[in-house]
């Protein structure tokens, strides 16, 4: 740790100061929502917040409404097969792109272009090609495999899948640009000193680059993490939360009681349930790291 | 370096585009405006639903006004938008909801004006069916104008698809009505086209609690709430009934949107779908003539309830003078005779009043016209009578009954539960 | 050391990794197998929606989705810009392409500079207590948008903006703070912290270390981080629906005019259309952003 600089070149107020937007933002809008949140899922609020205290009856009718339990869980399932699929595709995507191929520029905006498409539409053309008969497998069908029958979607329990398929499409190329800038940071001398050793090229990307990679691989998770949470477009889009309440997810669950059903004091109960497991995996996680930055550089 | 440029560059495109013409030509615009001046939001942004609603407006400027449109897709944007604005201080001077509950809390909180001169010095409590009366009219205010009435549960029919089948005349009574579809399951044909989704389902099966349960069970279910009646044998019946009609339907039906089901009909590859009077339009959009190519029936007996929604303008509180007057003026001018005509005309539904001239409309919305004129027969649909909570609550066990294994019984306490709320 | 290692030769060519030799090694064939392969997952849906978007309703509503069309047409193209309806009006998605520019702009530039003086501050300055305000920020991330509407509007409303360019600017600010906070504080956490102790000791101050050191080496994340806000502002909805004010709808508004209906009938071509018509805005800036992808190695171009 260095000490104090010799000239006083900066007013040890300065670093506060510039920070004051985000403290802002970060105690009036998030801390101040979270916080009215809270006081509103113990009321019995409907369209309007009222001041009626009813206690945790808005959590015990949570727990006990089964599309709120499913969604729960559609939210694990998809939230583990997305955030892999999207590393791992978006990854190689970065690696592949990188090794000098020709028609760079174009093959990155194809996997790009997707996250720049609203999904209201993107959505409905993937319920289209996933519907069984008329979609993707009807054309393979014809194609000389008369069998075969791709009906996930309107099936009880592989709905969600076909949400991650969609999802995944639209996020990995973001996934990929990122890397690709973590990659492209990487300095160009590890290469060479690799290739001196003659240690194959997967196993410089295994055991040097991904872990040189590290920040990137978490800023990735983090940004994945929050869009699995607020998964609601591609699901409105895709199957409504269906067939029936399928492939119901936490967000959709809360923004229907928000609006379309009026009753914003069970959608604050649930927006805290989301809420919960976050700060209960984030808050250790940021605990250590500012031990660790206290302790040493 | 690199970025300071780049940043220059934005600077000024930004610059640039604060000065750019429309932020002239709404200052411009503002100060032209002459006469009441209302700006409505609403969510009628589809071709037949657009040219419906220019009708309204041109009524209105016909009438001395100056209409400002705000239009936005989807009810419950539409519908969150305004509320918003309401507590945000920036309230439109008119906004569109569904005759339900919807607005109720809204009244509760005192944010609404009501346009009683208009009701009473037309007097609506005649002039309009009673469900309509019963959702605008709070603690003897009228804080809604109607604009029009929708049927929720018409019965489409493809006239090839009955040909086909040998179907000779449209069923008029439930066994009928099953009898039809499995000549038409026989004549490898899609019965009932369907659209898997979740408001599509309450529709099937507010028909079989109309048609078979009758007015008075759909009124002690939905609008009393009475667990005897929920728990009955009755109602047991038309859950079954409305399970039945999903062995009816293409393994291809969730999540299909409504229109892409009235294709099916369209093209003759369905025979029937359950499905209100908007379906028209889809039907008109592929130049087909009711009662040519394709039939409606009301319902399967002879005094069959007819299951009313429709759309109101409500108008949120103003103390502003010419906001005031512009709301009064738009509330005489919705239900206006001609206005009501030529919006129903558009929009495929029939007038709320019952004295207009009905020769100019189609066959279908003429036997809806006739039929209104018969009070007994005026039903509301779900949310007429239940808080969009119940009806959301509702919406749930129906779907997952349709969708799951779950067993009648277990259909019926969860019904019981959710009514409940 | 360093600073001879980092400083790259070809600033033309990409930087390659691995291989130099252009030779058709099985692992080169594997290569390019692999990116066509993803590259025609990628592209099929837009290979549907362009060819729906060229049919008339009537192909459409026969249902063959991957086919092409038999009678083409560019109508719905002509109708999603300047003629279908939106409401009462029948103006197409036109009228909001400026409104869209009007907010992208300053929602892009504002969040992108603080987002950066933020991971500045927070990965080299570290001042106490930071580090539990990006904790709250990161947290807050995960609240859907639409549960933080309701208080934002009181807010607003409060300080009397409700309604106006400078409440959605400020809303794009305050929803896009996590995001651009976390992209950047990760990034300059991975550069060398010798460069800012080197500076210090030089006598640099808070910002003169920021403007001509920091900054300069952040073209990447600069790039990556506009991709993300640009889309995200452009593409924007609800935040748009609710705090811009009538006079300033993005276009995203008309869009969801076009294509979203309760009991309309659906022209899914020119939604088609229309959509992509929306996107292209995005689009050319993926394509136009390649460039700094290639160049500007990060800790590489410069060392003062």
């Amino acid at each position: 740790m260095l000490a104090r600089p010799i000239r006083a070149a900066t007013p040890a107020v300065m670093p506060y100061a510039a920070l004051l937007p985000m403290a802002l933002t970060v105690i009036v809008a998030y801390l101040g929502t979270m916080l009215w949140t809270l006081r509103t899922s113990f009321t019995a609020s409907r369209t309007f917040p009222s001041d009626k205290f009813i206690g945790i009856t808005q959590y015990t009718r949570l727990f006990d409404n089964e599309r709120w339990m499913l969604s729960l869980h559609n939210l694990a399932v998809y939230g583990l097969l997305f955030i892999l699929a999207c590393l791992v595709i978006g990854f190689l995507l970065a690696v592949f792109i990188d090794q000098n191929v020709s028609g760079e520029g174009v093959l990155r905006t194809v996997f790009l272009y997707p996250y720049a498409m609203s999904f209201v539409a993107t959505g409905l053309v993937w319920q289209w090609l996933l519907t069984p008969g008329t979609g993707i497998d009807g054309s393979i069908a014809a194609l000389g495999f008369p069998d075969f029958v791709f009906d996930w979607i309107v099936d009880q329990d592989l709905a969600i899948y076909t949400v991650v398929i969609a999802t995944v499409w639209q996020s990995a190329g973001l996934v990929m640009a990122l890397m690709l800038a973590g990659l492209r940071g990487i300095d160009a001398d590890i290469w060479k000193a690799a290739r001196l050793d003659g240690i194959p090229a997967w196993r410089v990307y295994v055991s040097i680059i991904l872990p040189m990679l590290w920040p990137t691989v978490a800023t990735v998770f983090l940004l994945l993490a929050t869009s699995v949470v607020k998964l609601y477009d591609a699901v409105v889009a895709m199957t409504q939360g269906g067939p029936g309440t399928a492939s119901e997810v936490p967000a959709k669950f809360i923004m229907d009681h928000l609006f379309l059903r009026s009753n914003i004091g069970l959608a604050s109960a649930g927006a805290i349930m989301l809420l919960v497991p976050v700060v209960a995996l984030l808050a250790p996680y940021a605990y250590a790291r500012s031990r660790r930055a206290r302790s040493g550089a | 370096m690199y970025t300071a440029p780049k940043f220059k560059a934005f600077a000024l495109a930004c610059a640039c585009a604060a000065f750019s013409p429309s932020a002239f030509a709404a200052g411009a615009g503002a100060a032209a405006a002459t006469g009441p001046r209302a700006e409505v939001i609403h969510w009628w942004t589809s071709g037949g639903e657009s040219a419906a609603v220019k009708q309204v407006a041109q009524a209105y400027r016909a009438a001395g006004g100056v209409w400002v449109d705000t239009a936005i897709a989807g009810g419950d944007q539409s519908r969150a938008v305004t509320v918003n604005r309401i507590v945000g201080g920036n309230p439109p001077t008119a906004a569109q909801f569904n005759t339900s509950k919807q607005f109720f809390d809204i009244i509760e909180q005192g944010m609404l004006n009501n346009v009683d001169d208009v009701a009473r010095a037309q007097n609506w409590d005649k002039l309009l069916p009673e469900p309509i009366v019963s959702v605008i009219k709070v603690d003897g205010h009228y804080y809604a104008v109607p604009l029009n009435i929708h049927m929720q549960t018409w019965i489409w029919y493809s006239k090839a698809a009955f040909q086909k089948a040998g179907i000779a005349k449209e069923p008029a009574s439930v066994p009928e009505f099953f009898a039809a579809l499995d000549k038409l399951k026989a004549a490898g044909l899609v019965p009932l086209a369907h659209g898997g989704q979740a408001w599509q389902e309450t529709i099937l099966f507010s028909a079989m609690l109309a048609n078979l349960g009758g007015k008075d069970l759909y009124l002690k279910v939905l609008r009393d709430r009475d667990p005897k009646a929920i728990a009955s044998p009755a109602l047991r019946n038309v859950l079954l009934a409305y399970k039945r009609l999903q062995s009816y339907v293409d393994p291809r039906s969730p999540g299909r949107n409504w229109n892409d089901a009235t294709a099916m009909l369209i093209s003759g590859k369905a025979g029937m779908q359950i499905m209100g009077d908007w379906a028209k339009g889809e039907f008109t959009a592929a130049k087909q003539v009711p009662e040519q190519q394709f039939g409606c029936i009301a319902g399967l007996a002879p005094n069959a309830p007819y299951l009313m929604q429709g759309d109101v303008f409500v108008f949120p509180k103003t103390r502003n003078a010419q906001a005031v007057q512009a709301q009064k003026l738009l509330a005489s001018v919705v239900v206006a005779p001609n206005t009501q005509l030529a919006f129903s005309k558009l929009k495929g539904s029939v007038p709320v009043r019952t004295d207009v001239d009905a020769s100019q409309a189609d066959a279908c919305a003429q036997k809806g016209i006739a039929i209104m004129k018969d009070r007994s027969r005026h039903l509301g649909v779900s949310e007429v009578y239940l808080t969009p909570d119940q009806n959301g609550a509702m919406q749930d066990v129906l779907t997952a009954y349709w969708n799951t294994n779950m067993t009648v019984d277990k259909a019926q306490k969860n019904l019981a539960a959710a009514l409940q709320e | 050391m360093m600073a001879q290692a980092l400083r790259t030769p070809a600033v033309q060519a990409p930087v390659a990794a691995g291989a130099r030799r252009r030779h058709f090694t099985p692992a080169r064939i594997g290569i390019y197998v692999f990116l066509l392969g993803a590259a025609l997952f990628f592209l099929l849906p837009l290979y549907v929606m362009i060819v729906t978007s060229l049919k008339g309703m009537d192909e459409i509503r026969a249902g063959a989705i991957l086919a092409l069309p038999v009678d083409w047409t560019l109508e719905p193209w002509r109708q999603a810009w300047s003629t279908v309806c939106t409401g009462a009006s029948c103006e197409g998605i036109r009228g909001g392409f400026w409104n869209s520019v009007k907010i992208t702009l300053p929602s892009t530039i504002l969040p992108i500079l603080i987002g950066a003086i933020n991971g500045y501050a927070l990965s080299f300055w570290r001042p106490r207590g930071a580090n539990l305000l990006f904790g709250v920020l990161l947290a807050g991330a995960f609240i859907p948008v639409q549960v933080m509407i309701y208080p934002l509007v009181r807010l607003l409303a409060g300080a009397g903006i409700f309604g106006s360019l400078p409440a959605i600017v400020l809303v794009h600010l305050v929803f896009g703070m996590p995001v651009m906070t976390l992209l950047f504080r990760n990034y300059y956490a991975s550069l060398p912290q010798e460069l800012f102790h080197a500076a210090r000791i030089d006598g640099g101050g808070f910002w003169r270390i920021f403007l001509h050191v920091v900054l300069p080496l952040s073209t990447p994340i600069v790039i990556v981080a506009a991709i993300m806000q640009v889309t995200g502002v452009w593409n924007d909805y609800i935040l748009g629906l609710v705090f811009a004010g009538r006079d300033n709808l993005p276009m995203t508004v008309q869009l969801n005019n076009v294509i979203n209906t309760t009991t309309g009938t659906r022209l899914y071509n020119v939604n088609m259309a229309a959509t992509i018509l929306t996107a292209l805005v995005p689009l050319a800036l993926y394509f136009f952003s390649g460039r700094w992808f290639v160049r500007g190695i990060a800790a590489g171009a410069v060392k003062g």
